[in-house]
């Protein structure tokens, strides 16, 4: 397989445009998590913003969040997920989207 | 927490359009060019900064609108090879259809980055006197006492905007369809996931690898080669660079354990496109969902006050062989743009006096489309056609085509008959499922 | 007037990686976020003083839209539009970066013609009582910029500021960073040129209606060759430095190991010395997790 394939995750990032906010616009309740058997937001997230912890809840970074919406249709504990758009102009810039 | 002795306030514009993408621009442009006063309100810092599709729009549903589009509008490529395959991990079937006369007026599909054709037809309503709102979220609808939506709320200081219609057209996720109770609040069964890349490749080697003239274009669609998971891959080709991804059913990858970026990896291995991407780049990574479930999931389209259309309202067509949204949204926002016209010209904005909107869409290929096509979704995305089919068709011509002498060739029946057997697939099954394919796509 | 010099770029062009061609698109330009914050303590002092805030930018037209942003901000705006040949300005051709390639309009490696335009720009408005300007320019820029505007203005010069204060009307107090984590504070009164890190401040929205109001609306466009005045005289005082300290926490010494070269190699990399254990801590807020960073250093001796 060529070098193409193996790009790291952090530079497969790297490649996207993200106008941070100072709001976080997901927040993710690690309580609710806690209790979740799935954690399908984990492998589901095209970001890879949600981290397991150790005591079984959920760490979540909104930086580099595509706003895709993935995340709170895949997720079926209610309350766990808070999703909105981050303020007008920032997040992510897609230039070739 | 309005003041009771003072009168709402005036709405400031006829019209407010939530969304600068194709509905949203397309639904302005109608508006300004009937004489109303129209905003678009778009999140991004410019129109199609947020917005991600696998690559291809086609542009004749703009002929009534701009004349000579394909003289100014910014593509990268007319696509003039097409294929459809089917793939399993090692094999693939290809349909490779050219035509020439798609690379000349009035064209047919063209590569084009959203960034590009967003902002290119939001400046098509611009110049028609709408007006545009960047870094604006609408993050909420306005109603007058009566409860009628009467403009949106956005997160700017100072942020209510009134108007006497509301178009929403603010894509596949709409808080505002979600507020208005059209749509659920999360409908996974209906969505499919696309994350893509775009790989750099110098435009020459693009022309020798692909076949293709200078400014002519690729255009891939593949049902399978996503790791088991329901879905397919695309691959389209830019000026100088490639676009290559895969769409997959929501609960599919949930299910899975897979990551998207896996699966895209999974893809670009196929045997059958590894060759085409050698020593490509990754210039950006995106993903963004897509409404599949075609005409059955479908929104109320209008209510007081209030329209939706494009990816608001569930309008992607995605059957397969086809993925077309940006024309289905261009196409509605034009009509909701122009029964907003009408509506607010005979005074009555309520839902009935909205309902231009939907008759003309029955009228236009939006809905005739869809729902002639209504039983596609489920069909392509189903197990028997995601798991069995690509595989008995794959083998069927595998076996049609190897040469296996000393012994003579088995004859149709017998690949078929040996096939079927193989993939636990009962004529009974497959007779019913030609019958419903025939059905869906008659 | 507050003049606040802006220069919107695109913050991610594409770099070709065999021939290192830059190409970048100016649709898709933002401010740098030094620009943003000179513009926001711009606005700040001016609302103390009771001034009003004058936007200057060289460059295309092709990022009005950001000025536009800025005007409903409350500024007033002024382009110089058409890129001035580099050896306009009256101090020379200095782009230190040498000759590259410069989009039309894009004078970032020419900062001597820039700072002239800037300074013929602002002076057709008034006469500054404070010029704002971002660290360094959001392209190939080096901080230039500033230093050959304080010239053509014929004003003092503070650069690199990490914070900026007003201290009742026409005094501030502003900071900066020195080598060895030494910072310097400052007293400024005089009008000065000032330039400020992308830090601690962020740009406020604009307000709906003032989006509306500017949306579309022209403001001042003038070539940059209509503006040939003279440099200003030097303006003597106005400035000087009021407290300088060092950075903290301070270095902790650490007394140098003894024993043989193995046990000083295992104090050193405290290899078998007893260690906290990791602890999951979060997820906290930004402040908890500040709050939790001090207590771990106060713990360990470091903030005394
Ligand atoms: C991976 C993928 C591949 C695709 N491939 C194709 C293809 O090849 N050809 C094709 O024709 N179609 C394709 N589509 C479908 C196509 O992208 C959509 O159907 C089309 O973009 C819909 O247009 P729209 O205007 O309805 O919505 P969008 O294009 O999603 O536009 C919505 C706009 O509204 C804005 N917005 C949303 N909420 C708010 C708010 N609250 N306030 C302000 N602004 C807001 C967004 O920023 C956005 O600009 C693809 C889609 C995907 C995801
Ligand atoms: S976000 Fe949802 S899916 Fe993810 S761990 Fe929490 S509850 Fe489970
Ligand atoms: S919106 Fe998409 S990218 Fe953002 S956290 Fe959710 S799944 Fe990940």
């Amino acid at each position: 397989m060529g070098r193409w394939a193996d790009i790291s995750f952090e530079a497969r990032m790297a490649t996207v445009e993200f106008r941070v906010s100072e709001r976080a616009h997901i927040v993710v309740d690690s309580d609710v998590c806690r209790s979740c058997t799935t954690k399908v937001c984990v492998h589901a997230c095209p970001a890879d913003l949600f981290a397991p912890t150790a005591d079984g809840g959920i760490l979540f970074n909104y930086e580099q969040c595509f706003e895709c919406g993935t995340c709170y249709m895949v997720c079926n504990s209610e309350g766990a997920i808070s999703w909105t758009y981050p303020d007008g102009g920032h997040g992510v810039v897609f230039r070739h989207g | 927490m309005t003041d009771e002795q003072q009168a709402p306030d005036p709405p400031v514009f006829d019209a407010v359009v939530v969304g600068a993408g194709p509905a949203g621009a397309s639904a302005a442009l109608a508006l300004a060019r009937a004489g109303r006063s129209v905003v678009m309100v778009e999140r991004g810092p410019f129109p199609g900064a947020k917005n991600v599709y696998g690559g291809v729009v086609y542009g004749r549903v703009l002929d009534e609108v701009i004349p000579h589009w394909w003289e100014q509008v910014p593509v990268q490529r007319w696509v003039v090879r097409r294929s459809t395959m089917i793939l399993t991990d090692t094999q693939a079937v290809t349909l490779d259809v050219r035509s020439q006369a798609w690379g000349a007026q009035p064209y047919n599909g063209m590569t084009v980055f959203r960034a590009d054709f967003d902002s290119w037809l939001a400046q098509h309503a611009i110049d028609a006197g709408a007006r545009l709102l960047t870094s604006t979220v609408a993050t909420g609808l306005l109603r007058d006492g009566s409860g009628r939506i009467c403009g949106v709320r956005t997160d700017r200081p100072g942020g209510d905007l009134r108007a006497r219609v509301v178009i929403a057209c603010d894509g596949v996720n709409s808080f505002l369809a979600k507020e208005a109770g059209l749509l659920p609040r999360a409908d996974a069964t209906h969505m499919t996931l696309g994350a893509k890349e775009v790989l750099a490749l110098p435009a020459g080697v693009i022309e020798e690898r692909f076949g293709l003239g200078p400014h002519e274009g690729l255009d891939i669609e593949a049902v399978g080669g996503t790791a088991g998971v329901p879905g397919g891959g695309f691959l389209y080709t830019n000026r100088d660079s490639v676009s290559v991804g895969v769409v997959v059913s929501l609960n599919g990858l949930a299910a899975s354990g897979r990551r998207p970026e896996d699966l895209i990896a999974s893809f670009k291995a196929h045997p059958g496109i590894a060759s085409y991407l050698k020593g490509a780049e990754v210039k950006e990574y995106s993903a963004h969902l897509i409404p599949e479930g075609g005409y059955s999931t479908m929104p109320e389209l209008a209510t007081d006050g209030l329209l939706v259309a494009g990816d608001a309202a569930a309008m992607t067509l995605a059957a397969g062989i086809w993925l077309e949204g940006v024309n289905f949204a261009i196409g509605a926002g034009l009509e909701a743009g122009r029964a907003a016209a009408t509506a607010i010209g005979t005074g009555d904005v309520s839902a009935a006096g909205l309902s231009g909107y939907r008759r003309a869409l029955e009228a236009s290929f939006v809905l005739r489309d869809h729902k002639r096509l209504r039983l596609a979704p489920d069909l392509v995305l189903s197990d028997r056609m995601q798991q069995q089919y690509t595989k008995v068709l794959c083998d069927i011509a595998e076996d049609l085509f190897t040469v296996t002498n000393p012994q003579p060739k088995p004859g149709l029946v017998r690949i078929m008959r040996r096939v079927l057997r193989r993939h636990r697939v009962r004529w009974r099954d497959l007779a019913r499922d030609g019958l419903d394919t025939a059905r869906t796509f008659r | 007037m507050v003049a606040v010099c802006v220069a919107p770029t695109d913050l991610r062009p594409e770099v070709d990686d065999l021939t290192g061609t830059v190409r970048s698109d100016l649709r898709r330009a933002d401010l740098p976020a030094a620009e943003a914050a000179a513009l926001e303590y711009g606005l700040r002092i001016a609302e103390e003083w009771g001034g009003w805030v004058l936007v200057a930018c060289c460059g295309s037209a092709a990022a009005d839209d950001l000025l536009r942003e800025a005007r409903a901000l409350g500024a007033e705006v002024v382009r110089v539009g058409t890129a001035p040949s580099p050896t306009a300005g009256p101090l020379g051709p200095l782009g230190p970066l040498g000759p590259h390639p410069v989009a039309p309009g894009d004078l970032a490696g020419h900062p001597a013609a820039t700072a002239a335009a800037l300074a013929g720009a602002i002076r057709g408005h008034g006469q500054p009582a404070l010029v704002l300007c971002g660290d360094r320019s959001g392209g190939a820029g080096v901080g230039a910029v500033p230093a050959f505007l304080a010239a053509e203005l014929g004003l003092g010069q503070s650069l690199g500021l990490v914070s900026v204060r007003t201290e009742g009307v026409g005094r501030l107090v502003v900071e900066r960073r020195l080598d060895g984590g030494w910072r310097e504070r400052l007293a400024i009164t005089g009008p000065a040129v000032l330039s400020v890190e992308g830090a601690g401040v962020r740009l406020r929205r604009a307000g709906l209606d003032a989006v509306l109001e500017s949306a579309g609306a022209p403001f001042d466009v003038r070539s940059p060759n209509g503006s040939q005045t003279p440099p200003g005289e030097p303006v003597a005082g106005g400035m000087h430095t009021s407290a300088s300290r060092p950075y903290r926490p301070r270095t902790r010494p650490v007394p140098a190991p003894t024993g043989d070269a193995h046990e000083r190699l295992l104090a050193l990399t405290g290899a078998l010395s007893d260690r906290e254990p990791a602890r999951v801590v979060g997820p906290l807020t930004a402040a908890e997790a500040a709050d939790e960073l001090l207590a771990y250093l106060a713990r360990r001796g470091y903030t005394t």
